[in-house]
């Protein structure tokens, strides 16, 4: 039995069929609002407010935009202002408690990067009103071909942050009383639950996307690639649209704008998701622009996600939910830059070695 | 796992200050006043800076160029160049506007005591480094030589011409003053700064250099010190982005693994060294 | 603060950014409050001498449209360009791309003589822009956003960011990965990612973004099953007076 296993089997768990999920969502819905993931357009899934619990999706990729967007909003307003007399309002954050269902371990890990971004240094009061009474229901999924979390130290059955997991078997799925929250959560669900005392064995789980280091080394690698030819590389084919750092799970940049009302007196300041990716994020006041080739934003970028707050942090703030190489316009994979420069920094080493 | 349990701050809500002097300094560039609520002291560090809000046109982050020892009002410099600043140029005394901060590391004064201090400001970067050497000014016992070089483009953007009459008459500080173009009443020197620099006799173990002024300027007056062969751990430069929240989380201001808004604006130069996109 | 004067003229367009106006509907009656409308042929016979505000539909391409714009910029304090034809030449740009006399003959036949006709330019080639309001037709809550500004006296915010952006802030499907044509990754925003939203993809109404990869976004429609040559094609409908697109090169896929 490998750790894994040893933990998850130190859990209560149950045997239910799907049937009985969707009986669980009812069951949680009675508690508090509860968000899972939907079906949305023809090939995507976004989380949504469940209404019906069979709208719920439980086996699906990834989500388009990730967790993120219940805690940092896409669009947020800060303020409420008066032009005229100069006053304003700050729209209260409600601190309530939501339960977020069927949730994979890369978007949970994403969230304690995100929880040490807006705790850090200053404690952002509307990011932790939101985060603070969140429950989270996990489930496993099937890699696809964008999915590399194991190649950044994320299993599919990482139950750290969750307060249930749903581990997939083949009759169902085992039910994962992970915390006292979690545990108390299912009181009143069904009658004659009783605990399954088989011995979990996982599957090996095949990762078609894999980063060729172990993920305790990235961050060296990422010393000794700074100048590295790979940037101009992608570069080339990069048309900057800024879509892997919107959609990435654990980027947090954000750009702040007032708009007036068309009575010019009342108005309100936002903020939105902003990328590095985007021509004019680094410009200053004369200008200048620190970052204006693609090859430096992406430099930037995959420093953001290996180097620069992982040393602060010691953690990797990449967790390999894919999104960026699934969905970038141009088909650039977060795991071929990578491996790229793995190379690349290799084949300096045995360069210097001669 | 993070406790949520411990206190939260509100970021991004403005103290609503109130301006109490306006002087135009240039075509460009005006100084405010400004009194906190309840004439609260900022309690700032020279070097720092605050975010200034007008509801409807934004926020900008402007350095103090007033010293902490001069009181509980204090100083902004503008320069007219965006939305916030067009619009804080329009207003006068009496006028109210919004105020986050202080924010940023500022200079440590108290690092520099029986030291020599040589401050290179080019342009508006003169209004930082205002904010430090008032504050040397006034605990003038506290360090050696000081010496002003300040640099503009033509002398019609001089700044704090009282203040550098009163730098020019006093006896415990040296002060040098050069335009990149002349005027035709202008009699003093012509040229960038760092044709002030390899005059200077200097003490350089003993002196800390303090730079600011525009991207351009830096690596030039960097050449020029190590012309002089000061060593690189007597320089300090406070570093311009677009800080836009101030307390480390829009990631405008970032320069490699670096928020200037939280580590900065001011680097001790060795730190500047290491960051490739810092000059 | 009195109430600025605006007015809106055509150029070389089919008008409709200014129809797009009429249809504020609600919106409309609290802009009569906020301006006085002294000239707009669309909607008005009035006539004025000076302008606060000129507000420029259509592209530059006649002798008679250069006299006219001239003209309007001498008494107007803020002049903005409204729409694609006015901001990028648009759509009637695409002349350009032709001999003029094929082209004279093509439209107006045997009477071509009766109608100079120039090379179509954006109104910035001619006379100082202070502000661009992009998109075919012009989208409303920009425009509306752009007079707010000038009426509180701030710049504008005018995005230099792709659509793609908008499209992400809105969770929409990705249109290429729907199988269609998209020019989003490339062209500016500031539309809400209306097409992409409603099921139809980007054309690049509004120009593309400044610094664009243009060999990029050839090699990326051509990953998505696009011809080279459709891919050009349809990056000069509105951005026919980029050179960079007929130039750049594309070494991939």
């Amino acid at each position: 039995m490998n750790a894994l296993e040893e933990k998850l089997n130190r859990f209560v768990k149950y045997r239910i069929s799907e049937e009985d999920v969707r009986l669980l969502i009812d069951h949680l819905k009675q508690k508090a609002p509860v968000y899972a993931p939907h079906n949305s357009g023809e090939a995507s899934f976004s989380y949504e407010l469940v209404e019906k619990s069979t709208d719920v999706v439980l086996q699906y990729p990834r989500t388009m935009q990730p967790i993120k967007k219940f805690f940092l909003p896409p669009k947020e307003v800060l303020l409420n202002f008066n032009i005229k007399d100069n006053t304003y309002s700050k729209p209260e954050v409600p601190e309530e408690t939501r339960i977020f269902f069927g949730i994979h371990s890369y978007e949970m890990a994403s969230l304690k990067r995100l929880d040490y971004s807006f705790t850090q240094g200053h404690r952002e009061s509307n990011y932790i009103s939101r985060r603070k009474y969140a429950i989270f229901v996990g489930i496993s999924y099937e890699p696809d071909e964008s999915h590399f979390s194991k190649s950044v130290g994320i299993d599919v059955e990482e139950t750290e942050g969750f307060d249930l997991f749903l581990l997939k078997n083949d009759t169902g799925y085992f039910l994962l009383e992970i915390t006292e929250t979690g545990k108390k959560l299912l009181d009143g669900y069904k009658e004659n639950l009783v605990p399954d005392r088989e011995e979990l064995k996982l599957e090996p789980l095949r990762f078609k996307s894999k980063i060729k280091y172990h993920h305790n080394r990235l961050p060296s690698v990422f010393d000794h690639v700074y100048k590295s030819k790979v940037w101009e590389k992608y570069a080339e084919i990069c048309v900057g649209c800024g879509t892997c750092n919107l959609l990435c799970s654990t980027c947090y940049c954000f750009d702040i704008r007032d708009e007036v009302e068309l009575d010019a007196e009342h108005g309100s300041r936002t903020r939105y998701w902003d990328g590095c990716m985007l021509n004019t994020f680094a410009e200053v006041a004369g200008g200048e622009n620190f970052r204006g080739s693609l090859a430096r934003r992406t430099r930037h970028r995959l420093y953001r996600k290996f180097r620069y707050i992982t040393a602060k942090s010691e953690m990797l703030h990449c967790v390999g939910c894919g999104r960026c190489s699934h969905y970038c316009p141009v088909g650039i994979s977060m795991t071929d830059i990578v491996n790229d420069l793995i190379a690349d920094h290799e084949e300096k080493q045995k360069r210097e070695k001669i | 796992m993070e406790n949520f349990a411990l206190p939260t701050e509100d970021l991004y809500s403005p103290e609503i200050a109130t301006i109490t002097r306006v002087e135009t300094l240039t075509e460009s560039e005006k100084r405010f006043e400004i009194r906190m609520p309840g004439e609260k002291a900022l309690n700032h560090k020279p070097g720092q800076f605050v975010e200034v809000s007008i509801f409807g046109f934004g926020e900008a982050p402007i350095s103090i160029c007033s010293s902490p020892t001069r009181g509980p009002l204090f100083e902004l410099t503008v320069r007219a160049t965006g939305r916030l600043t067009d619009k804080m140029h329009l207003l006068s005394e009496g006028s109210q506007i919004g105020i986050r901060g202080p924010f940023g590391n500022g200079f440590d004064p108290g690092a520099f005591k029986g030291k020599d201090i040589l401050f290179v400001c080019g342009g508006i970067g003169l209004a930082p480094l205002k904010s430090l050497i008032d504050y040397t000014l006034d605990r003038r016992e506290d360090f050696g030589r000081i010496i002003i070089l300040y640099g503009t483009r033509n002398p019609s953007e001089i700044l704090f011409p009282e203040e550098i009459k009163t730098w020019q008459s006093r006896k415990d500080v040296e002060f040098a003053i050069t335009v990149d173009q002349a005027s035709e009443e202008w009699q003093g020197n012509v040229g960038v700064i760092t044709t002030l620099i390899p005059g200077l006799e200097l003490d350089v173990k003993n002196t800390i250099v303090t730079v600011v002024g525009p991207p351009v300027m830096y690596k030039f007056v960097l050449m020029s010190l190590k012309g002089k062969r000061i060593p690189d751990e007597n320089i300090y430069l406070s570093l311009e982005r677009r800080m836009k929240c101030g307390v480390g989380k829009c990631g405008h201001c970032q320069i490699n693994d670096t928020y200037v808004c939280q580590d900065g604006p001011v680097y001790h130069y060795p730190r500047v060294k290491q960051l490739e996109e810092a000059i | 603060m009195s109430k600025p004067r605006i007015a809106f003229f055509d150029f070389t367009s089919c008008e409709g950014c200014q129809l797009n106006k009429l249809n504020l509907e609600n919106d409309l009656l609290s802009l009569l409050e906020l301006v006085d409308i002294v000239e707009f042929r669309e909607a008005m016979d009035d006539t004025a001498d000076t302008y606060d505000v000129a507000f420029i539909e259509g592209s530059i391409s006649t002798p008679t449209c250069v006299k006219r714009i001239y003209d309007i910029r001498r008494r107007a304090k803020v002049l903005v360009s409204l729409g694609s034809c006015a901001v990028l030449g648009g759509v009637n740009a695409m002349k350009n791309l032709h001999p003029a006399d094929w082209v004279q003959e093509a439209v107006y036949g045997e009477d071509k003589y009766l109608f100079p006709s120039m090379p179509v330019q954006p109104v910035s080639a001619y006379v100082k822009v202070d502000y661009e309001i992009r998109g075919c037709p012009m989208s409303t809550p920009e425009f509306l956003h752009v007079l707010k500004s000038i009426v509180l006296g701030r710049k504008p915010e005018i995005f230099d960011h792709a659509v793609c952006v908008e499209c992400k802030l809105h969770e929409n499907e990705c249109v290429l990965d729907k199988g269609m044509f998209c020019l989003g990754p490339v062209s500016r925003a500031g539309c809400e990612a209306v097409c992409p939203e409603n099921g139809q993809y980007c054309t690049g109404c509004r120009g593309l973004v400044s610094n664009a990869n243009i060999a990029g976004a050839v090699g990326m429609l051509k990953r998505h099953g696009f011809s080279e040559q459709e891919a050009r094609k349809k990056l000069q409908m509105y951005s026919s007076l980029n050179k960079l697109i007929n130039e750049a090169e594309c070494r991939h896929a």
